[in-house]
């Protein structure tokens, strides 16, 4: 590898640590929001547990998607780049 | 410059990130607990032994994620690298102190929330205080996970010696900034979600074991983003 490639890979993989890191501060907070209200309507209808459970766990899923953007585009910096 | 001079640099400067940062989520998760607790007393005033020892209990576990950073600190400041170190061993000083420093805000914030909301309950309702605080511990411990994960890999990396290129460094950098932000979120939705749940606790404590399940569950799935961040993290100290 010559001087460019190397310094170009140092950067991806920093990149790849900021691309996780930053990543991961969105979907953490999000689905703590989708189940901190899942605890609350279930705290209200005790009854409708296994609907609350089944939406709290699709939304979560759904804001779990950008969580997993993140992993992938750094684990492409990591290895591809 | 010598390299023992630019470790010895690094060490401080890293042990300065650890316990600056690292002291921002804590502090801030006590006084809403302290606040809670006023606010409850102002309503409650015959319940001011419950609700002190609430609010001690609940601070004091808040505490921990400042604890770790601190106990980083002192691993830092305390560092007497031999005069052959190798630069590379300064980054990941700057590496740890970051991953801890960043890592400790989310879950200091996060175990504040269910410490507040149990002194809220307590001031609506002063029977209640054995359910509300038996489940705030619950709750907090789990909001630990994502400063223990930080802890875990500012920890490693103190203790690795990698190669001294460009590319080492730049991973050892990218493992800190991974753990450290990516502990953030996390951290502060394990809180969010123990907050609601420790409220819907104190209007029925009667549901508490289901209402404990349903939190777990969710705390649970609000935590992977925090393992994919540690698996990346892992993954730029030991594959790359």
């Amino acid at each position: 590898m010559d001087e460019g490639q190397i310094i170009i890979k140092a950067i991806a993989l920093l990149a790849a640590g900021l691309a996780m890191g930053l990543g991961a501060i969105g979907p953490g907070i999000g689905e703590g929001f989708a189940a901190g209200k899942a605890c609350e309507s279930l705290g209200r209808r005790p009854d409708e547990a296994n609907l609350i459970t089944r939406t709290m766990l699709i939304g979560q899923a759904v804001s779990e998607t950008t969580g997993i953007y993140a992993l992938v585009i750094a684990l492409i910096l990591i290895f591809v780049v | 410059m010598t390299s023992y001079l630019i470790v010895k640099l690094c060490s401080v400067l890293g042990a300065g990130l650890a316990i600056g940062l690292g002291a921002i989520g804590s502090a801030v998760g006590e006084g809403f607990i302290a606040m809670k607790a006023l606010q409850a007393l102002g309503r409650q005033p015959k319940a001011s032994g419950p609700l002190l020892r609430t609010m001690l209990i609940g601070q004091a576990v808040t505490e921990t994620a400042a604890i770790f950073a601190l106990v980083i600190a002192l691993v830092l400041l305390f560092q007497t690298p031999d005069a052959s170190v190798s630069w590379i061993k300064g980054v990941t000083f700057i590496a740890a102190g970051i991953a801890i420093g960043f890592g400790t805000i989310g879950s200091g914030l996060g175990a504040g929330l269910p410490g507040g909301a149990a002194c809220e309950g307590i001031g609506k309702n002063p029977k209640n205080t054995d359910v509300l605080s038996l489940h705030m511990l619950i709750a907090q411990a789990v909001t630990q996970t994502a400063t223990i994960f930080s802890l875990t890999v500012s920890l490693i990396l103190i203790m690795s010696t990698p190669e001294p290129t460009l590319t080492a460094a730049f991973a050892l950098l990218g493992a800190g900034c991974a753990i450290g932000f990516g502990a953030i979120g996390p951290g502060i939705g394990d809180g969010l979600v123990a907050y609601n749940a420790n409220r819907a606790v104190a209007k029925n404590p009667k549901h508490m074991a289901l209402l404990t399940r349903t939190m777990l569950i969710g705390q649970a799935v609000t935590e992977t983003t925090d393992i994919y961040a540690m698996v990346v993290s892992l993954m730029l100290i030991f594959v790359v």
